[in-house]
This record gives structure tokens, C-alpha cells and sequence, in this order.
């Protein structure tokens, strides 16, 4: 078993896991109650890493990240070393390839909020930033652990950026997906077998817990009412 | 009180929330599900292609000859291009395919060995059937740091990254291996390598710039992308194995006579020369 391809797995999926919470929360919360004429635009933009082929979206990073555009270049002399073939590399590739699933639980999560509470809390005189991280992060938990564990089990997953992007460097940039598939590539199916026990056994183990956990993470006095289902009882 | 919504359990409810909009979908299901009957229906009606697994090498290669084999003799062909590797654990599960052209000998020996393949006669029965053979070659852009590539590129400590083939499976990074080694470069180079999946793949690393050079098969040298962009050096022969590269047939193929027709208009000598003018050594 290649320990450090499945450290480096788990690093590159938690790390990518939180940059997407940090950017998808704000991007959900301007799609799902903004006013703008361009969410339609973003939210289809934000769906487009799950209509490119893997592959071909790394080699557009390729491009993009390269020596050959402006871009790349900013960025190589920001971090003394180009992003491709790198650990780095990987993470910015995992983010765009991610983003749909971290983004579109969220969206749906908050546009289930009750919009009353949302007017009410807007009336009262809530800041965007208050309205989310008082009323609808804490309302829409379940669908943030969603697009969490989503994100997390789509960027383990990873193999079509990684392999474009990421050049197979040990330590690096060879994760366990790829180590995979070297094995299934060179005939070696035994190990193949025991690589893909350990990615099934891990992801089972992770929905588990999801759909196992507390039907309701939400803190706070709504907590209780969550799953009540007063329906229409009319005074709202 | 303030009225909550249901939130669902799973997490697929959370994707995808129910709402009218969900018939459409239905409808979409049902009618795709018809298109794939009645694909496969007319599949079975007309005559299948003659169909060739051919190694990634071949992709700038092999698509002028199809269209003269087309021509010559009215056999409709069609060719799928992936890494050696892939095609021989497809062919080995059964994959529909008549003929596997390889970029070189051992995986064809391998469908052999399994009785997955033959060679049909064109070759004694227990190795496959040489058609051409591959050059490994430098390349690197034109308006890099190594304009015009040679051997003392390599040593150049101010290189660092350099792209090859995956060398547990692909012919080519297997070669580059070899003449690495034998220029008593492996040590040094090891830290700057960068591995691509196919040879294709090694040459897009270099082609961006993301790898200073790749060290790729001349027929993707050769071709008017990257001959546009790029110059190479050959990598002299004597540096590595020669990169053989050998066809068989599959065994169970229905299309038997046609594959073997095609082996022969392949090994035939104005093909041959061809093959010399796109970057492979003919065999005979």
C-alpha cells in the first residue's frame, strides 16, 4: 500500500475541501438571495468543471497555468515555482474541478431557507454577512456537510486533472487514484484490488457517517422546531 | 411560529430538489432509453467496421492510410488510439476489436501468451508481426532557453523539468530510460522528470512550456503542430533498444479475412515508405 500517495489524497481533498467551503458559502448565499442579473450566468459558470472531460480541463490548466500566459507567470514568480507538477497545482485544479459540488448543495440548502425568517432578519436590520452566518449557514447545515463530503470524495476520486496536471511526481503530485491506476495499467490487479478496497472502504465510511449522522446539526433555539412540520399553520 | 421547510435526509434530495421541473427529466429518460435500443438495433443490422486498437503513437500516423485501405478495397475502417497498455486489458476482457496494432512487442506478445491473439501466418506464431519501428527523439520549443536541442541540452544544469512517458508501460519511456542511462544521466535527470500517461501526453508537457523538454516519438516530432513550434534532436539509435513495433490479430474476430487484408496493405512497400516520412522505421 503506497501510504504517502494516501496522505497526500487526504491533504489535497481536505485542503480543497475548505478553500471551497470559504468560497462556495459566499457564492451560494449571492446565487440563491442576490438581485443581480448575472446569477444565472454564475450559476451555470459554476456547473461548467462537470461538462468539460477531466482530462481536457487539465490540459486547458496546463495552458493556463503555464509559463505561457501572463497568469502563470504571476504566479510562478509569486511562488518561486510554476504551479504545474505541483502539490500546489493539484489544489488549484481540484478547486475548479470540485466547485459544482460544493456550490450547488449550498445553493439549494439556502434557497430552502423560509424566506420570512430571511425578510425578517433583513428588516431588523441584518448585514449580509449577519443573515448568513446567523440564519442560513446554521439552517442549511445539512446541505453544507453535503457539499463538504461531496467535495471531499469527488476530489479523492480525481484522476483526470491530477493526471494532465500533475506529471506523477512521488510526494507530490502521484496520488492514490493514480496509483490505481498505474496498477490496473501494469497488470498488477492484486494490488490494484487492495488500493480500490481502501478508496471504497473510505468513502463508504464517509456517506455513512453523513447519512448516519444527527438528522439535524443545526445549533441554536430553531434546532428543536427543524423537523417539525407545522404545515401552514397559518400566523406567518 | 416560523414555518420550516421538510429538509430531506439525503443527499441526493439536496442536489436535486423535487419540483415540477423533474417530468421533463422522466420524459428524457424514457426517450434516451428508447435511442439505445434502437441503436443497438440497427447496429446489429448493418455490418461492423473493421476495428483497430492502435497505440497512441500511431494517432498522426495511421489516419492517411485508413483512407487509402478505404479506398483500395471498399473495407470500412475505424481506429481507436490509446496507450498499448489500456488496449491490451481491453482486448483481454473482450473488447470488440479485429486488430491491435502496438507500439511495441510485449504487449502483443502478452494477448498471445493468453490465446487472446494470433498472427495469422505473417509471422512465426509465438511473436507478433513487425510493422515499423519507433525513434525516440528531444524536442523543445523554438523560442525557449533551447532553441535547437542536442545531446549537451541534457547535461545542462539550468533544465529543470523534462518530460517522458510513463517508463513501466510506455516503449518510449522505457527508451528513454535506456539512453538515459547510458549517457550516465538517469541520476541526475530523475528529480526533473515529469510523467506524462502516453506519449501524446509527454509532448502537450513540453509543447506548453510547462516541461523545458520532453523526450517523445518523432512521429508527434513530425507532426505540423509541433514541427511548427518546436525542433527536436534524434536521439541516436544505438543509445536505447530499437522501439519495435508489432500487430496481431484477435483471436474471436468475425473479421478475420479483412484484418489480415489490412496487415498486408500495412506491411505492403508504398505504405512502408510512408510510415518512413511520417517518423517510423519501415521493417522490411
Amino acid at each position: 500500500m503506497d501510504w504517502q500517495a494516501l496522505t497526500l489524497t487526504l491533504k489535497l481533498s481536505a485542503i480543497t475541501t475548505a478553500i471551497l467551503l470559504c468560497l462556495a458559502i459566499p457564492l451560494a448565499a449571492w446565487l440563491a438571495l442576490g438581485r443581480s442579473r448575472w446569477r444565472l450566468l454564475a450559476q451555470a459558470v459554476t456547473g461548467l468543471p462537470l461538462v468539460l472531460p477531466p482530462t481536457v480541463l487539465g490540459f486547458y490548466l496546463l495552458i493556463l497555468l503555464g509559463p505561457r500566459t501572463g497568469f502563470g507567470r504571476a504566479i510562478a514568480s509569486l511562488l518561486g515555482h510554476p504551479l504545474a507538477f505541483s502539490f500546489e497545482g493539484l489544489v488549484v485544479g481540484s478547486a475548479i474541478y470540485s466547485l459544482p459540488f460544493a456550490v450547488q448543495p449550498i445553493v439549494a440548502g439556502f434557497a430552502a431557507v423560509d424566506s420570512s425568517l430571511i425578510d425578517a432578519a433583513r428588516l431588523l436590520g441584518a448585514s449580509p454577512l449577519r443573515l448568513v452566518r446567523t440564519i442560513l449557514v446554521p439552517l442549511a447545515s445539512r446541505s453544507l456537510l453535503a457539499a463538504a463530503v461531496l467535495s471531499f470524495l469527488h476530489t479523492i476520486g480525481e484522476f483526470g486533472v491530477v493526471l494532465m496536471l500533475g506529471g506523477d511526481i512521488p510526494g507530490a503530485t502521484r496520488t492514490l487514484s493514480l496509483v490505481l491506476f498505474n496498477q490496473v495499467e501494469g497488470f498488477d490487479y492484486a494490488a490494484a484490488n487492495r488500493t480500490a478496497t481502501l478508496l471504497f472502504v473510505l468513502c463508504l465510511a464517509a456517506l455513512v457517517v453523513v447519512y448516519a449522522g444527527p438528522n439535524n446539526l443545526a445549533t441554536g433555539p430553531t434546532s428543536s422546531n427543524s423537523r417539525s412540520r407545522n404545515r401552514g399553520s397559518g400566523n406567518d | 411560529m416560523f414555518e420550516f421547510l421538510n429538509r430531506s435526509k439525503s443527499i441526493s434530495q439536496i442536489v436535486v430538489k423535487r419540483d415540477p421541473a423533474c417530468r421533463p427529466i422522466f420524459m428524457a429518460m424514457a426517450l434516451a432509453l428508447l435511442a439505445m435500443v434502437s441503436t443497438s438495433i440497427s447496429a446489429h443490422a448493418q455490418t461492423a467496421p473493421l476495428r483497430i486498437a492502435a497505440a497512441a503513437d500511431l494517432q498522426p500516423v495511421l489516419p492517411p492510410i485508413l483512407n487509402q485501405f478505404r479506398e483500395s478495397t471498399g473495407i470500412e475502417v475505424q481506429a481507436t488510439y490509446q496507450a498499448s497498455a489500456a488496449l491490451t486489458t481491453q482486448i483481454l476482457n473482450g473488447a470488440p476489436f479485429d486488430l491491435f496494432l502496438s507500439a511495441d512487442l510485449s504487449y502483443p506478445k502478452r494477448l498471445l501468451d493468453a490465446g487472446k491473439a494470433d498472427t495469422a501466418g505473417l509471422s512465426n506464431s509465438a511473436s507478433p508481426v513487425s510493422y515499423a519501428r519507433g525513434t525516440l527523439v528531444l524536442w523543445t520549443r523554438k523560442d525557449g532557453h533551447w532553441p535547437n536541442p542536442t545531446l549537451e541540452t541534457l547535461r545542462d544544469p539550468s533544465l529543470q523539468r523534462i518530460a517522458i512517458a510513463n517508463p513501466d508501460r510506455a516503449p518510449y519511456g522505457r527508451a528513454a530510460i535506456a539512453a538515459l542511462t547510458n549517457l550516465k544521466l538517469l541520476d541526475t535527470l530523475k528529480p526533473k522528470f515529469v510523467t506524462a500517461e502516453n506519449i501524446s501526453q509527454t509532448a502537450q508537457f513540453a509543447e506548453t512550456g510547462n516541461a523545458d523538454a520532453g523526450l517523445i516519438s518523432l512521429t508527434s516530432a513530425k507532426t505540423e503542430h509541433l514541427a511548427s513550434i518546436g525542433s527536436y534532436f534524434v536521439i541516436p539509435g544505438n543509445l536505447y533498444p530499437p522501439i519495435e513495433q508489432g500487430a496481431v490479430i484477435v483471436s474471436n474476430t468475425p473479421q478475420r479475412q479483412n484484418a489480415h487484408r489490412f496487415l498486408e496493405f500495412l506491411l505492403s512497400p508504398p505504405i512502408q515508405q510512408q510510415l518512413a516520412k511520417s517518423g517510423l522505421t519501415p521493417v522490411n
